[in-house]
């Protein structure tokens, strides 16, 4: 069998891998496998990450995002911040663990001085304490709570971002979506901000023998659907296809240059069938 | 390929969204301005009542629309409005909005709505300018004011060979000159207010000169009159409140962080 590829259209999204799969967390679900200890994906240095911002730039990319592991274990997340924000919008993805007054402070002022939006997209898998923890670790839902709220009071507006793995054991009624949203009102937060996402069969959900997409199935398929028409992802050893398959060899379109990763890419992964099948991006919106 | 059309001053605006009140206002306006032409970015029906009351008006003045995505949706009889939503608040509203609309459009109108083109091209004076309804390449992106990076401008310049775009889709008006002195302008909506807590709508007027000259013009209109055709014609209260009070209530989340931090909402 053929493994399907999918034509490049434009360069909207870069996503930078910044602490590669260095994480403070061990979440159940993690997509990369990230994690305190020996992470198999290393962290980009700051000059790597601006030399790609700036490639991005003369491409004309449309947003930047950063990602890991947890971006803020990153010594100069502050200083990349900045840069990208004076290039592009700029989106950062955390568990909310490192957000400090200190840091919420530096980071209103990140938004106030860019034309440009920062968009903080903080990480929670329930509004129960119990069944959150039990997937993300002891404590994460009081600190991810903690980091909205010293956000938000600073005028940002977090986007409370979470997977739908606790969804079977949601009680009955409201939806998900509108579960998170009226959390966030009694928490104070006025303008509540949710994104949900699927949970996808790699990392730490690796499954055996999943499907596979095929050409068949993609016979008068709208591929712009796919965000990896749209989108690259520098990390460790080079640029990859999509923010899910970030640093596996097989996802791997360049050793260095973002200009010459803008061409096809194979969906030769499970994974790619989520995609597929839920029209999920990794955007924001 | 024809010769573009050159022209000294011209009106153009963006969303009507059923709102014909603001349509004929700002028909009025524009008339007042010595223009030699209005332009229209799309998006004819939406959110407003009565979607087929703005088509007579569009056509007895000489408008010269494009397609936006919704005119496509009505055109080809798909099932939404293509409006590029991901939120399912924003689609749920979307939802209600293009079922009436549709529902209460004539074929002949949703048959006009397929003929028009999906961009324009006019010279102003020496400056080339392009007219499209979301992006030079997509006709629902969303091109707001804090998402809308330099360098992607300047790569649309290079790429379609303007000097100016001119856009909508999103609702809320905004102009960049970059460092070259190319312009990007999107036009704003007149179909509803633009989340800043006034009742008034926006187009714009662009006069060629050294330098493209921008206008953007508020246009008062009867809003309270539509507001009670909104509820007449069972609309839901929280189009009938934006109209009436100027904050955006539905279609939000859309909105990037400093859009959204201007507004009540």
């Amino acid at each position: 069998m053929t493994t399907p590829t999918v034509p490049f259209r434009h360069l909207a999204t870069l996503w930078i891998q910044v602490t590669g799969t260095w994480c403070n967390l061990q979440c159940a679900h993690c997509i990369n496998s990230s994690g305190p200890t020996d992470p198999w994906l290393k962290s980009l240095d700051t000059r790597t990450v601006k030399r790609y911002i700036h490639e991005a730039e003369d491409l004309g990319v449309k947003e930047i995002y950063f990602t890991g592991g947890e971006p803020f274990l990153h010594k100069d997340i502050l200083e990349l911040l900045a840069f990208s924000l004076a290039v592009a919008p700029t989106t950062v993805l955390t568990n909310g663990t490192k957000i400090t007054e200190a840091v919420a402070d530096s980071l209103a002022d990140l938004a106030r001085k860019s034309p440009y939006s920062l968009e903080i997209r903080v990480s929670v898998d329930d509004i129960d304490p119990d069944r959150n923890d039990r997937i993300r670790g002891k404590g994460a839902l009081a600190k991810a709570v903690r980091a909205i709220r010293l956000l938000y009071a600073r005028g940002l507006l977090p986007i409370l971002t979470a997977t739908e793995i606790l969804q079977a054991e949601m009680p009955e009624g409201n939806g998900m979506y509108d579960r998170f949203r009226d959390f966030l009102l009694t928490q104070g937060i006025a303008k509540p901000r949710v994104k949900i996402i699927p949970v996808f069969p790699i990392g730490r959900m690796a499954q055996e023998g999943g499907g596979l997409l095929t050409e068949e199935m993609l016979r008068g398929y709208d591929f712009s659907l796919l965000q990896c028409t749209e989108t690259r992802v520098v990390a460790d050893g080079g640029v990859y296809c999509c923010p899910i398959l970030a640093g596996l060899k097989e996802a791997r379109l360049q050793e260095r240059g973002l200009k010459e990763s803008l061409t096809s890419c194979r969906l030769y992964h499970t994974a790619c069938v989520t995609c597929y099948q839920t029209g999920m991006t990794c955007k924001n919106f | 390929m024809n010769p573009e059309r050159i022209y000294r001053r011209v009106a153009v605006f963006g969303g009507v969204y059923s709102n014909y009140l603001a349509l004929e206002a700002t028909l009025e306006d524009a008339r007042q301005r010595d223009v030699e032409a209005i332009f229209c970015l799309g998006d004819m029906g939406a959110f407003g009542p009565h979607p087929d009351r703005v088509f007579p008006l569009l056509r007895e003045a000489g408008v010269l629309a494009i397609q936006g995505n919704y005119d496509d949706s009505m055109a080809a009889g798909k099932e939404d409005c293509g409006c590029g939503y991901t939120d399912p608040r924003d689609n749920h509203f979307a939802r209600i909005s293009y079922e009436y609309t549709f529902k209460n459009t004539s074929a002949e109108n949703k048959a006009w709505l397929g003929t028009l083109p999906k961009q324009r091209r006019i010279r102003l004076g020496k400056h080339r300018v392009l007219m499209c309804h979301g992006s030079p390449r997509t006709v629902n992106e969303f091109l707001w004011e804090s998402t809308t990076p330099n360098g992607l401008l300047a790569r649309f310049m290079r790429d379609f060979h303007t000097d100016a775009i001119l856009c909508t889709h999103t609702g809320i008006k905004w102009q960049r000159i970059l460092p070259d002195g190319k312009q990007v302008v999107n036009v704003g909506a007149i179909g509803r207010p633009e989340n800043d807590g006034m009742t008034n709508v926006w187009y714009t007027v662009l006069t060629s000169g050294d330098d493209l000259h921008v206008e953007f013009a508020p246009v008062h209109y009867d809003h309270e009159t539509l507001a009670r055709e909104m509820e007449m014609e069972g609309l839901p209260p929280e189009f009938i409140e934006t109209i009436r009070t100027g904050w955006w209530t539905t279609c939000l989340e859309i909105l990037p962080a400093k859009e959204r931090a201007r507004g009540k909402h």
